[in-house]
């Protein structure tokens, strides 16, 4: 029974406009700092009228950075490439890895099965620094320090345990029944786990992957201690805006807008996978 | 006890939307007090939206309800005097089972003492008496089902309210808690509505069942007379099982003979004075007519009606004989054990004083045996 | 030769036993309901047969052929699960096709397959539908129409009628006989319906506490019940029960009933001074003038029950009790009548107090 007047009608709309307002105007600023020189950001009283120049962007993409100082070479771009390549391989390696394993702890019941999957999740909560001492050792005997490789192993930290604990909870939902429908009709237990399990828990492996994406694009500590300038993600090399001649803001907020952007069409890509209900009306009760 | 007056209540979803759902239409129905009303029919046809509107948790969008005299459709649920038992059950998780039924009883206001030997009372007739002690998350879904119906009952209340009260019972318990609760409630005078999807449940409480179908009120009257004189092929087929058998005939009034001419060639004759003179007469003016036969009423033995039999089902106090006749399958119910072997050919026959005979276009009944409906 | 052979199978899950020591012989062709409570395993005996889980001891065989080995992808079983199992993200058409194709069927005979089952069933008209947009019984059709589409030699049905409306439920119940017959399959049907059971079954396997307690057709089931157990689970409404004992005066047989010595007939004077549990079906009660009778009682409710009556009696010495007449009877009595009981011989049984175990001479 809805029993509300007019005026709490008011409120709420405006309640949500202040919050939205709250979480989106950062963003929007940002944006709008990508826009202006250095000298518009500083401006004070600070402005929302102002002429928009492409000067930053052109700046980050030609790696080309003109400040009172003199020229500066911005490797921004190869930053971006390097989060894409990292990112991706690590997402795309959990994956493989995770997706089976995640199959076997909800199907299986096995000794320490528990045990081991609560191990893994583990490495979430150890705050990374306390590893990366011992980790740069390793990785200077084995030769893995500033390599791709190494980077996307030490990223598994990061995006297996995810893997491994959503796409479990959805292989769970599926009804068993279902599976062994399946492999009663004449299959094996792989197909039964390409051919039904996957499309099934397909929602959940989106939601597992993209979350781990954003993770795995966030960090910030493995790239800077385990890997130099050339391999370095745009997290690390967003320092390079703190010059001896300043901070460039503008250029920062540039640098921000392209880093978002692969995360976010990821996500508006992702989103159709995310549709909950694919099981719906398969299984009664 | 009070008496329930629905007077011309309507419901509608989402009035202002493009689909408007009319769950409930213009329903207008008496409960006299101490009466126990069955609201049954198929999911959607409006029976819940209609005992939410008499207990409250939903308004109605037309139309007024009373309870002696007093109109309480307009009332928040508590202040309308009405005892409810829900589908869900909707026990309170932490309090045991006897303080769930208890917990009823604190509004008013009596000794512990009564209020224990009453909630004993209620869990003997329930067969719930082992499990008071117990939490609802440890009891089984009938268990919990039947406190929640104690606990509704237990209460003094001008109207209780039970939507689909027994559904989860073990079928070894349904018999004979049906027989205790119909007593219970003509004992204590109980004005009683319930919900129910399962004409058994409905046959066996109410004193008058209300049949609903698409949020229409169908028939409104004792089981008895359901059985007998339905007002249509809908209700006609809802109750009852096994269902009514149902045949479309072409139908010719002669001087000497009434003439049904069913389809696949199967054809049943009648002498003229075994059907009334107003049936007749009725049956004149038409060309195509649906008969009904309820399963006892058709008789394995020589007769008119010729098929094959598909199954021959001994079920320890019945058997049910289905035959295929004239491209589909009827039922016959015999009271003692019956052997048919399932192939076989077979006869039936009826008597024509047990016809249902509806109007082949409305399906309005036209006439059930000798009387005119 | 023996279609499927359970010897001694029991399991376990860890301390809790669900069953052991099931021995049954299925003969091709034969339809064997698995009849119990819930909660009393047959779902997981169904599990067991079909490949998906294991046993804990016992064997499986198929044909004379121990499948401890056979994975259920090559046990050729069909079967149909209580909650339809349908695969979400397939067509019917592809649901039912499935075992065709593994099978590598030709696309031909896959559409020649699932057409002939849909056909029987009556969904052919439904098959491009995902199994959200069907109702129910469509829904428990396709999943029947999954397992008898690669025309499998054993059949396991898990309680298939479940979740289906009454009206569907009973229409089914008239028509699998003859489906499944046709199929020609052996076929394991597990059911808590009592009327199914008898409905369906050449045999019935009664399960509970574990164990197979009787396996017999339909008719032994129900005149000659092994304990009082079985007796409660056949028949609507349920066996009414008292505890007594066999008294002998001269050459009659009496129980107590409520204080009453009421005669019984029957060959129990072997039993004289055993304690008993007393069981008349409610059809068994035959309602005569209170005069003379042997057990006088109060009607207290009367409640119709689809083509019967049940009467709820109290006797004079208070027990309860109902009695089951057709609706058609000449005269049914009102509540607060006083009337007479007497119980025919074949509904009546005496049990053993102690084992439960029907006593006959």
């Amino acid at each position: 029974m809805d029993h509300t007047s007019p005026f709490e009608k008011i409120l709420r709309g405006a309640l949500i406009t202040v919050v939205l307002v709250f979480f989106l105007f950062p963003i929007f600023w940002i944006f709008l700092m990508s826009l202006q020189t250095n000298e518009t950001i500083l401006r004070i009283p600070p402005s929302i009228i102002f002429e928009p120049g492409f000067d930053n962007y052109r700046a980050l993409i030609t790696g080309k950075l003109q400040t009172t100082a003199g020229n500066l070479d911005i490797a921004f771009m190869r930053n971006l490439w390097n989060s894409v390549l990292l990112s991706t391989f690590s997402v795309a390696l959990s994956l493989l890895l995770g997706v089976p394993a995640a199959y076997a702890f909800a199907r299986f019941k096995f000794r320490l099965g528990e045990d081991i999957a609560f191990t893994l999740l583990s490495f979430r909560f150890a705050p990374p620094l306390l590893v990366l001492l011992p980790l740069s050792l390793y990785f200077k005997t084995l030769g893995l320090t500033n390599t791709y490789i190494g980077l996307i192993w030490v990223y598994q930290l990061i995006c297996l345990p995810l893997i491994l604990w959503i796409v479990r909870g959805y292989f769970e939902d599926i009804s068993p029944d279902i599976e062994h429908a399946y492999r009663i009709a004449g299959n094996s237990w792989w197909k039964t786990f390409t051919k039904v399990a996957i499309p099934l828990a397909r929602p959940g492996i989106a939601a597992a992957g993209l979350l781990a994406f954003i993770f795995a694009w966030n960090n910030f500590v493995f790239a800077l201690i385990l890997a130099s300038a050339d391999k370095q993600p745009v997290t690390v090399g967003a320092l390079a805006f703190v010059t001896a001649s300043g901070i460039q803001y503008g250029q920062i907020a540039a640098a921000i807008v392209l880093s978002v952007t692969p995360t976010l069409a990821l996500a508006l890509y992702a989103q159709r996978y995310l549709v909950e209900g694919l099981s719906m009306g398969a299984v009664k009760g | 006890m009070g008496e329930l007056v629905i007077s011309k209540v309507d419901k509608i979803y989402r009035p202002r939307r493009k689909t408007p759902v009319h769950a409930v239409q213009a329903l207008s129905l008496t409960v006299k007090p101490g009466e126990i009303t069955a609201l049954l029919g198929s999911s959607g046809c409006g029976k819940t939206s209609t005992l939410r509107m008499i207990a409250g948790f939903e308004e109605v969008s037309h139309g007024t309800i009373s309870l002696d005299g007093r109109d309480i459709h307009m009332l928040p649920p508590s202040a309308r005097g009405v005892a409810m038992a829900f589908e869900a059950y909707s026990l309170y998780p932490p309090l045991t089972i006897a303080e769930n039924m208890a917990f009823a009883l604190k509004a008013a206001r009596l000794s512990a003492a009564e209020s224990d030997a009453k909630v004993k009372a209620m869990a003997e007739m329930l067969e719930i008496s082992d499990i008071l002690n117990k939490y609802p998350t440890s009891v089984s879904g009938g268990q919990q089902q039947r406190t929640s119906l104690g606990r509704a009952l237990v209460r003094k209340a001008g109207l209780y309210l039970l939507d689909e009260p027994m559904g989860q019972l073990e079928p070894q318990l349904r018999a004979i808690l049906r027989g205790r609760l119909k007593h219970y409630l003509r004992e204590h005078k109980c004005t009683t509505i319930l919900v129910t999807h399962d004409q058994t449940e409905a046959n066996a409480l109410a004193d008058r069942i209300a049949v609903m179908e698409n949020g229409a009120l169908q028939q409104y009257a004792t089981p008895a007379e359901l059985k007998l004189r339905p007002a249509n092929l809908f209700t006609g087929t809802f109750i009852g099982e096994p269902p009514m058998n149902v045949f479309n005939a072409g139908v010719k009034v002669g001087a000497k003979t009434v003439d049904f001419a069913m389809d696949g060639g199967v054809s049943l004759s009648f002498p003229a004075n075994g059907l009334s003179a107003p049936v007749r007469s009725l049956l004149s003016s038409q060309q195509r007519v649906i008969i009904g036969i309820r399963p006892h009423a058709l008789h394995v033995g020589k007769g008119p009606i010729r098929g094959k039999v598909v199954s021959c089902q001994w079920l320890g106090d019945q058997t049910h004989v289905a035959v295929e006749v004239a491209g589909r399958t009827v039922v016959s119910v015999a009271h003692e054990r019956v052997s048919q072997k399932p192939g076989s050919d077979i006869e039936l026959n009826v008597a024509s004083g047990d016809l249902h005979l509806f109007d082949a276009a409305s399906g309005n009944a036209i006439a059930h045996g000798s009387e005119t409906a | 030769m023996t279609q499927l052979e359970l010897k001694s199978l029991a399991k376990s899950f860890g301390a809790y036993k669900v069953f052991d020591g099931l021995n049954l012989a299925a003969e091709p062709g034969e339809i064997v309901v698995i009849f119990g409570g819930s909660g009393t395993g047959k779902t997981i005996l169904l599990r067991l047969i079909a490949g998906v889980e294991e046993p804990t001891s016992g064997i499986i065989e198929i044909e004379g052929n121990d499948v401890a080995d056979i994975a259920p992808e090559h046990r050729n079983i069909g079967m149909a699960f209580q909650n339809f199992a349908l695969f979400p993200h397939m067509s019917a058409f592809e649901n039912i096709a499935a075992p065709l194709r593994a099978q590598n069927a030709g696309a031909g005979a896959v559409k020649a397959g699932v057409d002939k089952v849909a056909r029987l069933l009556k969904i052919d008209h439904v098959l491009g539908h995902a199994p959200r947009e069907l109702s129910n019984g469509q829904k428990q059709r396709t999943a029947l129409a999954r397992a008898l589409a690669a025309e499998p030699r054993i059949l396991l049905l898990d309680d298939p009628l479940r979740n289906v409306d009454a009206k569907l439920r009973f229409e089914m119940r008239l028509e699998l006989p003859r489906l499944l017959r046709q199929t020609g399959a052996t076929v394991l049907y597990v059911t808590q319906d009592y009327k199914e059971a008898m409905a369906l079954a050449d045999r019935i396997a009664v399960i509970a506490n574990g164990k197979f307690i009787q396996t017999a057709t339909p008719e032994d089931i129900y005149l000659k019940p092994a304990t009082l157990g079985v007796a409660r689970l056949f028949g609507d409404p349920s066996i009414n029960t008292a505890d007594t004992k066999v008294e002998m005066s001269g050459k009659m047989i009496n129980v107590t009933l409520g204080g009453v010595k009421v005669p019984v007939h029957g060959a129990y004077s072997p039993f004289n001074g055993r304690a008993v549990t007393f069981g008349v079906r409610p059809e068994a009660v035959e309602i005569i003038a209170p005069e003379g009778a042997a057990l006088v009682a109060k009607v207290m409710a009367v409640t119709p029950l689809n083509e019967r009556t049940v009467l709820l009696l109290h006797s004079e010495g208070g027990w309860e009790f109902l009695a089951s007449l057709p609706s058609s009877a000449a005269s049914i009595p009102e509540p607060g009548a006083k009337v007479g009981a007497a119980f025919a011989a074949n509904g009546t049984h005496l049990f053993d107090k102690t084992t439960a175990e029907r006593l006959h001479g």
